[in-house]
């Protein structure tokens, strides 16, 4: 889907539509056709999450709190997702025994763990970071073992009908030819744990990162930092997307030819 | 159900054998004690607390579990329903000019990163606690697939079929009707999956943050706050088994009786 839009894009172009919407908004908001309780203009959402920032910076530390979790949960899920995948993907025993486990577990919304870990790990960063894990363990796993499951039959008994040893079939063939699915999954995965991020911070953060502030400010009916968190975590989702993940494949499997598209 | 698995082109027991394997092992680690009950119930436990919440009625005579689960589901069918005739209708005007694509483009990619649970306290403020909420989030998360998948759908019909629609003397409408929407409708249907899992998920997580009184979400974070881990493995294993069989029995079946029938592509899974 994010893969198949134009890549022409400049900035102008990109920043031109989202500006005349801002407009439109803040002159709907200013001319009172909506109420602003309700619905904030662009204006004072700024101003809010400038006063958020000025005498300390409150959302700058809220921020880093939820990318660090973010990023712990995450290299942790990708990691272990990898060296799950593999095996699965090379032995169809492994496969045929635990593929319906899998699909089962994929299917399963990651935030309904949260409630069990409310109970058994508590309120604070380790039930976050366990979310953030959970949301990206599964796919990472799947694009994992559809990567070597996929690879070419005949580039693997090429390998063996020249002597390779299993170990080299598997670093040689095998991972290198399950590379281009891994990213594109690591791509996926991004966008599953952060999702189970925001929603696991509503739940279970006692008291800081973005999906907090943004819980919190229902108690006092606060739509300014409401809305303050929503350009924070759009911001965030977009720069991992495209900055962090997008220059991932741009510099490993488009460079090589072999983008793969979902 | 007998589609359901022929479908898979399984045999039964390829995926009953390892399910019932896990079932088998997660009962001994339970009841083994090495972990604490509290955290870890057993599979019998949950089956037997997803019973109970079968059996305890309301004052109507209705099955709680029965209700939960119609609650979810209800909101997904309408949240569904709102974003496919939204989204599609945006994703055609997206694939048909180029100018509504540029001008949509930077809007859905700034939105589509929000989780949909992020914007539940906003739309509680807006549309009050419980269902109203709840839909309005699925439907905005279901939305955004089914707009990109449909408007690339529809630039990816061949302008050859366009032109000969149009010298045989079609209409607009007739051209839209006849030709983008059949013609973009394996993508569309990839949309729909898409946005059938996204909208599951976020009715869900809203169910369990927007004060609800019904739904599986709700169901699940109840089981929290009294401390029955029974409750919340069953209500897992209920979210999971819904999710399979409504994407089996709809959105599969309607993948095969429409795109692979014609003949056309099946659309990718992921």
């Amino acid at each position: 889907m994010n893969n198949d839009r134009e890549p022409s894009r400049n900035a102008i172009g990109f920043a031109l539509p989202l500006l005349i919407v801002a407009l439109v908004w803040q002159l709907v908001v200013s001319i009172g056709l909506v109420d602003s309780s309700l619905v904030p203009s662009p204006w004072s959402i700024g101003r809010t999450m400038l006063g958020l920032l000025s005498p300390e910076p409150l959302i700058l530390s809220y921020l880093v709190t939820s990318l660090y979790r973010m990023v712990v949960g995450f290299v942790l899920g990708s990691v272990i997702g990898i060296l799950l995948g593999v095996p699965l993907g090379a032995s169809g025993g492994l496969h045929k025994a635990l593929k319906p486990i899998l699909d089962f577990f994929i299917s399963v919304p990651t935030i309904c763990w949260v409630p069990l870990l409310l109970i058994s790990v508590g309120m604070g960063d380790a039930t976050v970071i366990i979310a953030v894990f959970l949301g990206c363990v599964f796919p990472v796993t799947y694009s994992a073992m559809n990567g070597v499951r996929s690879t070419r039959k005949d580039l693997v008994w090429a390998a063996r009908g020249m002597g390779a040893s299993s170990s080299r079939v598997l670093f040689a063939v095998l991972l290198p030819a399950a590379l281009p699915s891994v990213i594109t999954g690591l791509r996926l995965a991004v966008g599953y744990s952060w999702r189970a991020l925001v929603g696991a911070e509503m739940l279970a953060a006692a008291s800081s990162g973005i999906g907090y502030m943004i819980y919190a400010a229902r108690a006092f009916y606060d739509v300014n930092v409401m809305f303050a968190g929503l350009v924070l975590i759009a911001l965030a989702g977009l720069g991992m997307d495209y900055l962090v993940m997008g220059t991932l494949e741009r510099r490993t499997i488009q460079k090589w030819g072999a983008v793969t598209k979902t | 159900m007998s589609a359901f698995f022929r479908h898979r082109r399984l045999a039964t027991a390829d995926w009953v054998v390892p399910i019932v394997a896990l079932l088998a092992v997660w009962e001994l680690i339970s009841r083994s004690g090495i972990v604490d009950p509290v955290l870890l119930s057993s599979p019998t436990a949950a089956v037997g607390a997803l019973f109970d919440l079968a059996e305890t009625q309301t004052g109507d005579g209705y099955s709680v579990l029965l209700l939960h689960v119609l609650s979810s589901v209800g909101s997904l069918a309408l949240a569904l329903l709102l974003a496919v005739s939204v989204g599609v209708t945006v994703g055609i005007l997206m694939g048909a000019s180029g100018r509504v694509y540029r001008f949509l483009d930077p809007l859905l990619t700034v939105l589509m990163p929000i989780p949909g649970i992020a914007w539940a306290p906003i739309f509680m403020l807006w549309f009050g606690f419980g269902m109203p909420t709840i839909i309005a989030a699925g439907a905005l998360a279901a939305f955004f697939p089914l707009a990109y998948n449909t408007a690339t759908g529809v630039r990816s019909i061949d302008s050859r079929l366009l032109m000969a629609a149009g010298s045989m003397g079609a209409g607009r409408r007739e051209v839209l009707l006849r030709v983008c929407v059949p013609g973009a409708a394996p993508s569309i249907l990839t949309g729909l999956s898409l946005a059938f899992a996204r909208g599951w998920r976020t009715v869900i997580a809203v169910e369990m943050v927007s004060a609800s009184l019904w739904g599986l979400g709700f169901m699940i974070m109840e089981g929290r706050e009294y401390l029955r881990p029974a409750h919340i493995y069953g209500g897992i294993i209920v979210v999971g088994i819904v999710f399979l069989l409504l994407e089996w029995l709809v959105v599969r079946r309607l993948e095969r009786t429409t795109v692979e029938r014609w003949g056309m592509r099946a659309p990718v899974e992921m």
